[in-house]
């Protein structure tokens, strides 16, 4: 079963499937208005506006401390905004966090899991503290394999597995959760072309059933690549908001470069 | 469902971890060993009482048979072993042991049964110096260290085992970075904690509980129902205690190794020091009159009694005037002067150890005011208790025993001082000792203080946990 089938086939007698949805017609599942977060005198987000429609895939771009991983924090309540407000689904992050986490799926940078469990048996945990206990091994495996983990490695512990296979199993587990946004924290970082070239894929496969992706990375042509949105993030605030229908890579380097020698 | 999600997951870990299997394996071992040990005293005990009461039975059909001997016209084999004399009756030759049962758990917690008699003789000769007096020749460095029994290993080592599995039940997913992937999910840092929390209180509390029972099992101790239930809640909240101080200190959001430190520092604390503290604190404030002082005294009273006998039997008979019926006080009634002397050496005796009573009774009071600093204390007082090897339950035993010393004294002593000449037909009416131990609803009020306070303890240990998990959103917090 290919990635596209494995994600499109719903979960048949296990889970209800989420409803594909048509972007421009919904209210936005992460929303950001006027989000501020201070670290004593640093402000790491400085008043961030922000609205992401099911099936739209949002890049952030920025140098290393623009604020892109602490805004994805905030949408996952790992952290308080100082100001503003972050909406997931509608949800309040700030007041019902377990209710916008319900719908989130994020994929962190490094994916760390427990090393002396298998991929499977990872993905089992992940995928039942998300509320989605009901899959069977079977189709957890569909999933693992179809994300790109060879079918040999689903039963071998995640201690011996490369980076590369790490973040497949935790994209796995954003997959499996069937989530109505997925958040992505530098999720090609250190994967070699042909993972990051699937990842894509699998991104565009998620984006075409209606998920929101919020993606932060240094990755200019994966941006371009993946994402419907480019957001240029420094010293915390978005500096400029970009479709990527309407620009090519070389400008969309060039006009990055701009702002960060500004 | 995280609970059952997060027990399944931990199940996993411990079976793909052999060093927590160890040390839940040396732990099994150790619990296993400390339940052999106090099942073997037990047995010790027993054969002791065995022994007693078996010389009780010889001693009463020896001086039978020799009575009824003397009565067929036989002569006495020692003449200073008449038994038709109300003070060789009465005396060393006719004694009766006194025993105290082992209490219904003890192989569960030996307490202080090595160290306190749990049988006396008594005699006409039994004073306050007897109860002082330790018949058991023990190796001391036991009696210092006391028993390795099962309140021992639930005491002290328990909190070890449960810091050693806890320590790191969040920084650890913090540190491994696991942290982040659980947080994104539907599910707080506290409900996790606690469900991992549980998985291990399921483990550490299975294997006390389970090896406790094992022990009230072959030993018996099922018939004391309100005993057992009061063990396992001793147990149950002395262990949750420490669990729930490990998800507090989990919940400061510091590193594994800090984690570490800081517990075993509580553990050293509230475990090894504070009791200690207490101890010291109570001998320095009060301190016990020397065994020399008490010694000196009695043979000063002996001396003095010895010279003085005349003059002691004329007062004796002065203070019971109801006695006083045909008894001269001269020489030639032995019998009547010895018992005054006695009597002479008893009240000066009281006199001593009324000091090392008062005392005593001080360091206790001391010691159960400052109990509440430590959970260590608590439960092992608990524990003890429920056992029925604790303090009270010896108190109770000395205190029958004075009082048969009491009836056996009224029964002979009028004898010796009327000159009488016992036969074999006044055996049956002798005194014997019977232990009336104390009630199920005592037992349990007085237990009741030391497990409420470890409630108390609990909950103050829960509530800064549940704050400070409150406050863990993230990975980072």
């Amino acid at each position: 079963m290919s990635t596209q089938a494995v994600l499109e086939t719903p979960a048949t007698g296990e889970a209800p499937p989420i409803p594909v949805r048509a972007a421009e017609f919904e209210d936005p599942v992460l929303e950001a208005r006027s989000l501020v977060k201070r670290y004593g005198d640093l402000e790491a987000v400085a008043g961030l506006d922000l609205s992401i429609q099911p099936g739209e895939v949002y890049c952030l771009l920025g140098p290393n401390g623009a604020g892109k991983t602490t805004t994805i924090h905030l949408f996952l309540g790992f952290i308080e905004p100082s100001a503003g407000r972050v909406r997931v689904s509608g949800f309040d992050v700030a007041r019902n966090a377990l209710d916008a986490r319900r719908r989130l799926a994020y994929v962190p940078e490094q994916v760390m899991l427990y090393r002396n469990l298998s991929g499977l048996e990872n993905l089992q945990y992940f995928a039942a503290l998300g509320g989605r206990e009901t899959l069977s091994s079977e189709r957890l495996t569909d999933i693992l394999v179809d994300v790109g983990l060879p079918l040999p490695a689903v039963g071998r512990r995640v201690g011996e597995y490369s980076k590369g296979m790490r973040q497949k199993v935790g994209i796995a587990i954003a997959v499996a959760k069937d989530a109505e946004a997925l958040l992505l924290d530098e999720p090609t970082s250190g994967l070699d072309p042909k993972a990051s070239r699937e990842f894509s894929e699998l991104i565009e496969t998620l984006r075409g059933r209606g998920v929101a992706v919020l993606m932060a990375t240094h990755d200019l042509f994966r941006a371009k690549e993946s994402g419907t949105r480019i957001g240029i993030m420094r010293h915390g605030r978005l500096v400029t908001e970009l479709s990527t229908d309407e620009i090519g890579h070389a400008d969309l380097e060039r006009i990055y470069l701009d702002h960060m020698q500004e | 469902m995280t609970l059952r999600t997060v027990l399944r997951n931990e199940w996993r870990l411990l079976r793909a971890d052999r060093a927590l299997g160890l040390v839940l394996g040396v732990f099994a071992l150790l619990f296993a060993y400390a339940l052999a040990n106090g099942m073997a005293w037990v047995d010790f005990q027993e054969e002791t009482l065995a022994a007693a009461r078996e010389g009780n039975a010889e001693r009463v059909e020896s001086l039978e048979t020799e009575l009824q001997r003397i009565a067929d016209g036989g002569r006495p084999s020692s003449p200073f072993r008449d038994p038709r004399s109300p003070s060789v009756l009465g005396g060393a030759a006719g004694a009766h042991t006194a025993v105290l049962e082992p209490g219904p758990l003890t192989a569960l917690a030996v307490g202080q049964s090595d160290l306190l008699p749990y049988y006396y003789d008594v005699s006409i000769q039994t004073n306050e110096s007897s109860f002082l007096q330790n018949g058991e020749i023990e190796n001391p460095l036991n009696l210092l260290v006391g028993r390795f029994d099962l309140a021992f290993v639930v005491v002290y080592l328990l909190p070890l085992l449960i810091l050693a599995l806890s320590f790191n039940v969040l920084s650890g997913e913090r540190e491994q970075g696991t942290l982040a992937l659980t947080l994104s999910q539907p599910v707080s840092a506290r409900g996790v904690v606690s469900a991992k929390l549980a998985f291990r209180a399921i483990l550490v509390m299975g294997l006390a509980l389970g090896v406790s029972l094992l022990g009230v099992l072959f030993s018996g101790g099922f018939g004391s129902p309100g005993r057992v239930a009061l063990w396992c809640a001793a147990v149950a909240a002395y262990a949750l205690f420490w669990f729930t101080l490990a998800a507090w200190v989990n919940g400061l959001g510091r590193s594994s190794a800090w984690n570490a430190t800081v517990l075993v520092g509580a553990w050293l604390l509230l475990v090894v020091v504070l009791p200690a503290g207490v101890n010291i604190t109570a001998g320095l404030l009060h301190p016990l009159p020397s065994r020399v002082e008490m010694i000196t005294a009695q043979r000063e009273a002996s001396n003095e009694a010895v010279n003085q006998r005349s003059e002691l039997l004329a007062r004796y008979l002065e203070d019971h005037p109801e006695l006083a019926g045909g008894v001269a006080a001269d020489e030639a009634n032995r019998a009547a002067l010895a018992w005054a002397a006695t009597d002479a050496v008893n009240r000066r005796l009281e006199e001593v150890t009324g000091v090392y009573d008062e005392r005593l009774a001080a360091q206790r009071t001391l010691a159960r005011r400052y109990r509440f600093l430590s959970p260590a204390l608590l439960a092992q007082e608990a524990l003890l208790d429920a056992a029925g090897t604790g303090d009270a339950r010896f108190a109770r035993f000395r205190s029958q025993v004075r009082e048969f010393a009491e009836r056996w004294r009224t029964f002979f002593v009028p004898a010796i001082l009327a000159g009488e000449q016992m036969t074999a037909d006044v055996l049956p009416g002798v005194p014997a000792f019977r232990f009336v131990d104390e009630q199920m609803r005592e037992v349990s009020a007085r237990a009741a203080i030391p497990l409420a306070a470890l409630g108390g303890l609990l909950a103050l240990a829960g509530a800064g946990a549940v704050v400070r998990l409150r406050r863990v959103t993230g990975p980072g917090s």
